[in-house]
């Protein structure tokens, strides 16, 4: 296996292994409340309602306080409010089924495109020394007494990593 | 007044629909006479709507409640600078703003003198005005802001208070100018097609619009971020509510479009490609508007919610897409790349791998935005997708995004050598695995990703500061001057390229910042009894007492803390509640005490019968970073902006090396 092949191999380890893992293991009422959204209507993060006063938030809160407090484990109480307000009171949906897609296919479409690129670039690269196209020079009059000095200084330190 | 406001929009209309024909058959026919009439429709245009809103401003400061807008969201009791700001506070005065801005911007386009583009002006006078024209229907049809009431109420609702507060007064302004901006450029990429000149011509004029969209895009969201923390009172900036991404996407594809913009320049590649960005630029900027008043997606920022408006908005920025891709397609043959790479590995590759990541991230928003109601057509069911998600999808792309302003900086145009790509990576290569021993020694370990993001800031913020250093030195060396001298020289003699620096150091100090609060904040929720405390990290927080009063329009809560650390006073603090009987409406004033190392952020959750208080108290580290690096990010953004002295007769010349831009 060659060193870019065990790059990819861990590479996809580790996606997988976060997929798999999801959000560590959450202990207190603020980390359990940053998994919900508050049914107020706020649409806000639980823990992030901007209301100055909300009785369904304080509601919920003390909810998750009490059932910690009696010994409820985070998936379980995270499960009870899905049973009662369905899968959108999650703050994000659960990587499972057709939302993978949200979660994959970003990463899935830069991958992609970003080989498209390479090979694009590889043939730009190509056609251009095949070509001798000359190097393009831009037009901008302002510059053009600014861009002699600076090629003066460029090619004194241009070795030295100057640009 | 009012039907004096109706005749003006009326009257605006119709000199927009003329100036676009007027445009587009002058420039057809080769009449330059209508083309001219074309110019002054435009400024009667401005003259016109800037009129209406003079005659709106009258209304709000002479307090008509008669008429709808005003009775909505001013009231008698409202300070003068928030009567000015409901000018743009509801639907339909956001619309009048949005509509006069860009009469505004217009007038600016047709009489700017240019040395390049003049050519391209009528059409893309004609596109603004039509533009302005959706903008005027709306105005007179369904969002119209001098439709009266009925009856003529004594008080207006006033403003909602948590929209009275500085940064609320700022953020729509900036923000709708930053996407009214972005009309600019993209009327002179719809011109560049229409009039088939494919050429540089359209990027060299667009470039100080964009940048002035960008900038003020850049301020608004600030503004906005801003306002979230200090008012809304949970103790976050950015929330990745449908409305806040709406505002973010644009600037995305804005800033990649900066970058982009530069390989066509220099290399005669990405003709397509800076076109579709501008596209989506102004079709994502619209988005926003219509997400706030569609009611589409559950949002905090809705203000209205007619399926009419959203349908409008819907089938404005479809028309606006399919045209431009149309137009694209039909010149599609005459916008070959003229193949300038050189290598593979050169800075070219990074700003292409650059535009990547900042379109893949926009992609990654744009469907976590809309995922809601993807979900519930394929699968029936309704999901929340929140912070966790795009934090988590974000993240790595932003980390990369940040790791490349360093890694372009090292990397030579059009070609690196191996051996000059390993003399250029040592040093800051070095520097940045001396941070990350440091960060972890000093516990940041505990947060490797925060690890992993501060060195990639670290090694970032170092390769700009030594490059300027060595740039200036060469220059203190050629020419004797001294170092300050010599980087105040370069800076003003390349303003692009060290305004992009700035940029990019902006940048990264709010990386800092979002990674500091975002990774360590610590929170408690406590409630005291007077004379209580509660301890979070190193703050002592004391509970003191409280005093309640009342005012002609609220009654006021405020408590007395004061805050030590091992025994040392450090400030007192005052949290308050408000409750608004009128509105039945409370709203927190949350107190912060703010260092460069932490904030203490204090929220009053509330009062109980027994005399004792509960307060969220977070220790939110490296918040005022983020304020920096925002302010850096604005000012770079105005000095790659500021134009160069103009010289006398410019030789058209093509002459630029690859001195320009970063």
């Amino acid at each position: 296996m060659g060193p870019k092949r065990v790059a990819a191999a861990l590479v996809g380890a580790a996606l997988a292994v976060s997929l798999v893992a999801g959000p560590a293991a959450a202990a207190t009422t603020s980390e359990i409340a940053n998994q919900l959204i508050c049914q107020c209507g706020c649409y806000a993060v639980l823990a992030n309602c901007t209301h100055g006063e909300c009785d369904v938030r304080d509601g919920m809160t003390s909810y998750i306080s009490q059932k910690l407090a009696d010994g409820q484990s985070e998936s379980q109480i995270v499960e009870y409010f899905v049973s009662q307000y369905g899968e959108k009171v999650l703050s994000s949906p659960p990587k499972r089924g057709f939302n993978l897609t949200a979660w994959l296919l970003p990463f899935a479409a830069i991958l992609a495109a970003g080989v498209g690129v390479f090979f694009a670039v590889r043939a730009w690269v190509k056609r251009g020394v095949n070509e001798h196209v000359p190097t393009r020079v831009v037009a901008d009059p302002d510059d053009a007494a600014y861009e002699q000095r600076l090629e003066a200084e460029l090619r004194e330190y241009d070795d030295r990593g100057f640009r | 007044m009012t039907d004096i406001g109706y005749v003006l929009l009326v009257v605006a209309l119709i000199a927009a629909v003329y100036s676009a024909i007027a445009f587009v058959i002058g420039r057809r026919q080769g009449k330059p006479a209508l083309v001219e009439s074309g110019r002054n429709a435009v400024l009667a245009v401005c003259g016109l709507l800037t009129l209406c809103v003079a005659a709106l401003l009258y209304l709000i400061l002479t307090h008509s409640f008669q008429v709808e807008y005003i009775a909505s969201y001013s009231s008698r009791g409202l300070p003068l600078t928030y009567l000015l700001s409901s000018l743009w506070a509801g639907n339909e005065g956001s619309v009048l703003f949005w509509a006069w801005v860009l009469s505004i911007l217009a007038a600016i386009m047709v009489v700017q003198k240019r040395d390049v583009g003049a050519d391209l002006v009528p059409y893309a006078g004609a596109v603004t005005m039509l533009t302005e024209t959706f903008f005027l229907v709306l105005l007179l049809f369904v969002a119209n802001p001098f439709r009266l009431l009925p009856f003529t109420p004594p008080d207006g609702n006033g403003l909602n208070p948590l929209l009275q507060n500085p940064g609320m007064f700022f953020h729509p302004p900036f923000l709708l100018g930053g996407y009214v901006g972005f009309t600019i450029p993209f009327a002179f990429a719809v011109s560049a097609l229409l009039s088939n000149r494919l050429g540089d011509e359209w990027l060299v004029v667009v470039r100080r619009w964009t940048l002035v969209a960008w900038i003020m895009l850049s301020i608004g969201n600030l503004f906005g971020g801003w306002w979230a923390y200090v008012e809304l009172g949970w103790g976050g900036y950015f929330a990745w509510d449908p409305v806040e991404n709406a505002s973010f996407m644009p600037w995305l594809t804005a800033t990649a479009f900066l970058h982009s913009m530069m390989m066509q320049r220099r290399r005669g590649i990405l003709k397509v490609w800076n076109i579709v960005l501008i596209v989506a630029t102004f079709a994502l900027s619209i988005l926003g508007t219509f997400l706030t008043r569609s009611g589409v997606l559950n949002s905090v920022h809705s203000f209205a919610s007619s399926p009419l408006l959203g349908s409008m908005y819907l089938g404005f920025i479809a028309v606006t897409l399919f045209g431009s891709l149309y137009l694209l397609y039909l010149r599609f043959p005459d916008l070959r790349s003229e193949a300038e790479m050189e290598s593979l590995v050169s800075r070219e590759s990074t700003f292409l791998l650059n535009n990547l990541l900042l379109v893949g991230a926009t992609f990654a928003i744009l469907l976590g935005t809309f995922f809601p109601i993807i979900s519930e057509a394929v699968r029936g069911v309704k999901v929340s997708v929140g912070p966790p998600f795009f934090n988590w999808v974000n993240g790595p792309i932003f980390l990369a995004v940040v790791l490349l302003a360093g890694v372009c900086t090292l990397i030579g145009w059009r070609r690196a050598s191996l051996k000059n790509l390993r003399h250029n990576f040592l040093w800051p290569g070095i520097a940045g695995v001396v941070l990350a021993a440091l960060l972890f020694a000093l516990g940041v370990r505990r947060h490797p990703v925060a690890l992993l993001a501060f060195t990639a800031c670290g090694f970032v913020v170092f390769t700009i500061v030594s490059e300027l250093l060595r740039a200036a030195g060469a220059r203190h060396r050629i020419r004797g001057e001294n170092i300050l001298k010599a980087s105040w020289g370069l800076v003003t003699a390349n303003r692009p390229r060290y305004g992009g620096y700035l940029v990019h150091i902006g940048v990264v100090l709010m990386a800092i910042g979002i990674v500091g609060s975002q990774a360590f904040n610590v929170e408690r929720e406590a409630t005291l009894k007077p004379g209580e405390s509660v301890t979070v990290n190193r703050y002592v927080v004391t509970y003191d007492s409280h005093d309640e009063y009342q005012t002609q329009n609220k009654s006021t809560y405020t408590a007395a803390l004061t805050v030590s650390n091992g025994g040392h006073f450090l400030t007192r603090l005052a949290p308050q509640k408000y409750f608004y009987a009128d509105t039945q409406q409370t709203v927190t004033e949350v107190a912060i005490r703010s260092t460069w190392a932490e904030d203490l952020y204090v929220i009053p959750v509330g009062t109980q019968d027994d005399g004792t208080a509960t307060f969220k108290v977070i220790v939110n580290p490296l918040v005022k970073w983020l304020w920096t690096g925002g302010t850096i990010l604005v000012l770079g953004g105005v000095v790659a902006f500021w134009p160069n002295r103009r010289k006398a007769a410019p030789a058209p010349a093509r002459a630029q090396g690859e001195h320009d831009g970063t």
